[in-house]
């Protein structure tokens, strides 16, 4: 085993944790330690970070009254069980009304959920959807993302274009190199990042009454068979114009027809 | 004798509210959903909880029903209408991380949530403590391998993020 992959296993170690310590894997990784004093310092600091970062979350603490309101629904969950056992199904049903509906939403849940995890979420599956249908799978991808876009999703908000394109390069992120003189007179949101695969993806989001997403990739090992010009596409409710500028990829994303998206040239 | 109908409901109460509520919080970022999250995985272990044969999965059953139904919210609220400027711009979630930072104290939750979303949750469920690497791989359904990984780039991301924040406070204390 060389340094690295003990590292790697050393990693997956929980401070202080017996339990761990003689997992067969990780006991093999830990006698390397006594061998390797630079390997040594190292699971300290890493054991070190982990215990301050396990305290902080340790230091959540949940509200009051929650354990009482859990303690007080399972047992007028109990109560209603022994009931149903002993009367008859419909007198039980009755009574216990306003217990059962949050089950019944719950099943709805379920079956939604089902119905939802059907359809590809990942970027891979992605990838697939678009060999087969020739969209670049990353407008599936983003698609997903958009519409799960939540107002705490952004890394960054800030309604000045150059600060989210700062925030960006800080931070290691594909940034535009330019704005497309279609968003100047818009207003930015901000901006958040994913992953596609093993490219980094960024999107700036604009308000002008709608919004406008504009998605930038570095073009070098872009995982999809990118166009040669401009092309516009549409998937389900939104409309994409995807381009290369230079070494990077370029997308709009609006919410409607090919002709909501604004003239970006 | 009387047998009591739900035995060791309080035990598994008392042993696993917290941290569910730690993993709930660290996903939703947000008190009541994290609550009501707490609340949906005990209600459904109240109804199905019997079927589980070996009582040490109840701990792993828990958090996966917990993790699933938080996954299975996300996506409904994708038929919902976040989708309005008006909603992005206004509800929520527009403090500045340092001004969060002050109000709650949540600093480590701050943190995870600048973490890429596919390493949050391993991070989250490592940190809490509760679970093994194997188990994170059993809630999370993902292979033993991909944990490791995980966990691996996500500390990387996390370490890089608390030093970035260290020198922004140490900046806004200049």
């Amino acid at each position: 085993m060389t340094r690295e992959e003990a590292q790697n296993i050393l990693q997956v170690c929980r401070p202080g944790n017996i339990e761990d310590f003689n997992d067969p894997l990780i006991a093999e990784a830990m006698a390397l330690l006594e061998k390797d004093s630079e390997l040594q310092v190292w699971f300290e600091a890493e054991q070190a970070f982990d215990r301050q970062m396990a305290a902080e979350l340790e230091a959540i603490t949940p509200p009051a009254d929650l354990k009482a309101s859990l303690l007080a629904g399972m047992r007028a969950h109990s109560l209603q069980a022994e009931g149903s056992s002993t009367e008859a199904a419909v007198v039980a049903t009755t009574r216990a009304a306003w217990w059962r509906n949050p089950w019944i939403g719950i099943a709805a849940l379920f079956v939604f959920m089902t119905v939802i995890m059907n359809q590809p979420s990942d970027p891979a599956a992605n990838v697939r959807v678009a060999q087969a249908s020739a969209v670049p799978g990353v407008l599936q991808f983003l698609s997903d993302r958009i519409d799960s876009l939540q107002p705490d999703s952004f890394d960054k908000r800030d309604a000045q274009f150059e600060a989210l394109q700062s925030f960006l390069v800080s931070h290691g992120k594909p940034s535009p190199a330019t704005q497309p003189p279609c968003f100047n007179k818009m207003q930015t949101i901000g901006c958040v990042t994913f992953d596609y695969g093993d490219t980094k993806l960024s999107m700036i989001c604009f308000n002008n009454g709608s919004l406008y997403h504009l998605s930038t990739a570095a073009k070098v090992n872009f995982p999809d068979e990118l166009p040669d010009e401009p092309q516009t596409y549409q998937l389900k409710d939104k409309a994409f114009k995807l381009w290369i500028e230079g070494d990077q990829v370029r997308i709009i994303t609006v919410h409607g027809t090919e002709e909501d998206i604004p003239e970006f040239i | 004798m009387e047998t009591d109908p739900e035995p060791n409901f309080d035990d598994i109460v008392n042993a696993y509210y917290q941290p569910l509520y730690r993993f709930g919080y660290s996903l939703a970022k947000n008190e009541h959903e994290a609550s009501d999250l707490v609340q949906q995985a005990f209600y459904i272990y109240a109804e199905k909880g019997a079927a589980i044969r070996d009582k040490r999965k109840v701990k792993s059953w828990l958090f996966t029903t917990l993790y699933r139904d938080f996954l299975g919210r996300r996506r409904k609220d994708r038929r919902m209408d976040h989708y309005e400027p008006e909603v992005l711009e206004l509800v929520g979630g527009s403090e500045e991380p340092h001004v969060r930072r002050t109000m709650d104290g949540h600093f480590a939750v701050e943190a995870l949530q600048e973490v890429d979303a596919v390493y949050r949750e391993p991070l989250s469920l490592f940190y809490l403590k509760d679970f093994s690497y194997k188990e994170i791989a059993e809630v999370l359904d993902v292979p033993i391998g991909t944990v490791m990984s995980r966990l691996s780039r996500g500390k990387v991301q996390i370490r890089e993020i608390f030093k970035r924040k260290a020198t922004e406070s140490n900046d806004n204390l200049i």
